[in-house]
C-alpha cells in the first residue's frame, strides 16, 4: 500500500539559525554556571512566597493544595513537577498536609511518584498519603468542582496554583480566597494570568513560571539555563527592534528599502 | 507498516503488539534504577532529536531519499504511539477514584455518601455510554430482551440532563466571581490601581451601546483626530496596542523560557523532579 505524503511544518533556514543562536546561548550558560561562574538571579516575590506560604500552613496546621489545572504532559507541567517536588519536600520536613487533585491521568502517576519520593528523601516515607494526590476528573467543570469541594472542605491554608488553566483559573482562584488561603499562581497561560493577578496573593508571570525550578533549588545549570534565557530573550528584542526600524525604512524609504528583510528572512 | 490492517494481519498485529508490551514492561520492571536513568535519558533524547530533525529539515531537499523529508511520514504514527500509551493511563485513573472513594466508603469516612454516588454515577455512564454505543438501534436491543429506546433515554437524562447543566452551572458562576474579583481590582490605592481603573472603565464602555451612545457626536472620519476620543476607538487603541504589546512581550518570555525548559528536559539536565531524589538515597 502507497503511503500518503504527509504535510508537516517545517523552519525555514532563518529559523533554524535562530533557534540553533538562543539555544546555544542557553547551553553556554549551562556551561559557564557548571564551571564555578557565579550569576545573578533577580528576586522574584512570587517564587519566595512559597516557602513563607508553606510556613503559614505549618503555623495554621492546615493542609496546602497544589493544582496542576488541566495541564496534561508537556514543558508546562514538567515545570510544575519541579515545583512540586520542592513544595512536597517542604510540606514533609515541617509535616503539612499536601493534597494534589489532578485533571490529567498520565500527568497524576507522575504527580504521585515525585511526592512519594520528595517525602522519603526528607526521611518520612510514611507521611505520604497516596489518598491525597487524587485525579478528580478531566472534565473542566467536573475537575473545578472537585478542587472548589476540596477546599472548602479540607480548610486549605495554602493554594498554589502551577501549570495550564482556562475559565477555571478564576473559579479556583476565587474559591480559594473564600476558603481563606493564601494563594500562589504561576502560569504559561496569558488569558488567564489577569484573572489570578486580582484574585491571588502572588502571580508569577510569563518567564518567571519556567524560572521556578532554578529559583528554588539554585543548581548551577538551571540558573546557568536561566541566566542564558535572558541573553536568548536579549536577542530577540534586538531583532525586534531591528525588524522595527526595517518596517519604517521600508515605509518611508521604499526606493532603497524595497521590503522588510528580517522579516522575510524569518518567514513573516 | 502502518497502514490498516485486515482479517488475520490484523489479529497478528495485535498478538505481537501485546507480547511487546508484556515483553518492555517485563524488562522495566526488572531493570535496575541505574538503566533505567540512562533508558529514560536515550528515549528523552531520541524523541526530541526526531521532532527536532523533522521540523528544522526542510520538507524537500536533493539529498533526502525520494527528495522529501524521510522523518515526516512517521510523525503521525509516532502521535498515534503517544495516544496510544495515555489511553492506558486511563484505566490507572479509574483505579485511583475506585481506591480511594473505595476506603472512603470502607472505613465511613465522613462525606462518605459523596462516595457512593461517584460509584453509581461511574458505573451508570459506563453501562448506559457502552449501551448507547454497541446497541444504537431498538431491533437489536429487543432481541435481546430490552427496550432500546428506554435505555438511550437514561443515557439522556444523565449526560445531557445531568452532566452539561452541571458543568453550564458553574460556568455561570464565573461571572459573579468576575464582578468579584474586579471589585478588590478596581480599588484605587495606588497610581498603577487607578490607571488600570480608568483604562478598564474605557474598555468596558467601548463594549457596550451605551458607551457608544455617549461619544456618538464625535466625528466618524478616519481623517478628523477627534474621531480617536470616540469611547469604542479609544477601548480599541487601548486593547489592540498597549494590551496587545504586555501581552506579546509576555508571550515571547514564555517562548524562551520553554525552549530553555525544553533543552534541559531533552538533554536530560533537568534535576530535582524525579532522578536526583532517588539517586540522593544511594
Amino acid at each position: 500500500m502507497r503511503s500518503a505524503t504527509v504535510k508537516t511544518e517545517h523552519a525555514n533556514l532563518g529559523q533554524a539559525i535562530l533557534f540553533l543562536a538562543v539555544s546555544g546561548v542557553i547551553l553556554a550558560g549551562i556551561f559557564l554556571s557548571r564551571r564555578g561562574r557565579q550569576l545573578f538571579i533577580r528576586r522574584i516575590p512570587g517564587l519566595s512566597a512559597i516557602d513563607e506560604s508553606i510556613g503559614r500552613a505549618t503555623e495554621m496546621g492546615r493542609p496546602i493544595l497544589f493544582t496542576f489545572g488541566l495541564a496534561w504532559i508537556d514543558i508546562v507541567s514538567m515545570q510544575a513537577l519541579a515545583i512540586l517536588s520542592h513544595i512536597a519536600r517542604l510540606a514533609a520536613r515541617f509535616g503539612n498536609r499536601l493534597i494534589v487533585p489532578l485533571a490529567d491521568v498520565p500527568l497524576y502517576t507522575l504527580a504521585e511518584e515525585v511526592c512519594r519520593e520528595a517525602y522519603a528523601a526528607e526521611g518520612k516515607p510514611e507521611a505520604f498519603n497516596p489518598d491525597d494526590i487524587i485525579f478528580l476528573s478531566d472534565q473542566q467543570f467536573a475537575y473545578a468542582a472537585g478542587v472548589i469541594g476540596l477546599m472548602h472542605r479540607e480548610k486549605v491554608a495554602t493554594a498554589f496554583y502551577f501549570g495550564y488553566f482556562y475559565a477555571e483559573s478564576l473559579l479556583l482562584a476565587e474559591s480559594g480566597q473564600i476558603a481563606g488561603a493564601v494563594q500562589v499562581a504561576g502560569t504559561p497561560a496569558t488569558t488567564q494570568i489577569p484573572f489570578f493577578m486580582v484574585a491571588t496573593d502572588y502571580t508569577i508571570i510569563g518567564d518567571e513560571y519556567f524560572a521556578g525550578s532554578a529559583y528554588l533549588s539554585r543548581e548551577p545549570t538551571l540558573v546557568g539555563s536561566l541566566v542564558g534565557q535572558d541573553v536568548g530573550k536579549g536577542i530577540m528584542l534586538l531583532l525586534i527592534v531591528a525588524g522595527t526600524v526595517l518596517a519604517v525604512l521600508n515605509k518611508i524609504m521604499p526606493g532603497i528599502f524595497t521590503q522588510n528583510y528580517l522579516a522575510k528572512w524569518l518567514g513573516g | 507498516m502502518f497502514g490498516p490492517k485486515h482479517g488475520a494481519e490484523l489479529w497478528v498485529y495485535i498478538g505481537a503488539t501485546a507480547a511487546a508490551f508484556v515483553a518492555v514492561f517485563a524488562v522495566l520492571h526488572w531493570l535496575p534504577v541505574r538503566f533505567k536513568r540512562w533508558l529514560v535519558v536515550v528515549c528523552a533524547f531520541l524523541g526530541g532529536l526526531f521532532y527536532s530533525l523533522e521540523y528544522y529539515l526542510p520538507a524537500k531537499h536533493r539529498w533526502f531519499p525520494g527528495g522529501e523529508n524521510p522523518l515526516s511520514p512517521l510523525v503521525i504514527p509516532m502521535g498515534n504511539a503517544v495516544a496510544v500509551v495515555s489511553g492506558f493511563a486511563l484505566a490507572l485513573g479509574l483505579i485511583n477514584l475506585g481506591l480511594v472513594h473505595g476506603r472512603n466508603i470502607a472505613r465511613a469516612r465522613p462525606g462518605w455518601y459523596n462516595s457512593v454516588a461517584f460509584f453509581v454515577a461511574l458505573i451508570s455512564m459506563i453501562v448506559f455510554g457502552l449501551w448507547q454505543s454497541y446497541v444504537p438501534d431498538a431491533a437489536r436491543a429487543a432481541g435481546l430482551g430490552l427496550s432500546g429506546r428506554q435505555v438511550h433515554r437514561v443515557y439522556d437524562v444523565l449526560f445531557n440532563g445531568l452532566f452539561q447543566p452541571l458543568g453550564a452551572t458553574l460556568f455561570s458562576v464565573l461571572a459573579f466571581y468576575i464582578a468579584s474579583a474586579a471589585f478588590r481590582a478596581f480599588r484605587i490605592r495606588t497610581a498603577e490601581a487607578a490607571f488600570m481603573m480608568v483604562s478598564a472603565f474605557i474598555v468596558m464602555l467601548g463594549q457596550v451601546p451605551v458607551g457608544q451612545w455617549l461619544t456618538q457626536g464625535l466625528p466618524t472620519s478616519v481623517g478628523n483626530p477627534l474621531h480617536y476620543l470616540r469611547v469604542e476607538n479609544a477601548a480599541n487603541w487601548l486593547y489592540s496596542t498597549w494590551s496587545m504589546a504586555g501581552v506579546r512581550a509576555v508571550d515571547f518570555g514564555i517562548a524562551v523560557g520553554a525552549l530553555a525548559m525544553a533543552l534541559r528536559v531533552w538533554l536530560s539536565l533537568e534535576r530535582g523532579s524525579f532522578f536526583e531524589v532517588r539517586e540522593s538515597k544511594k
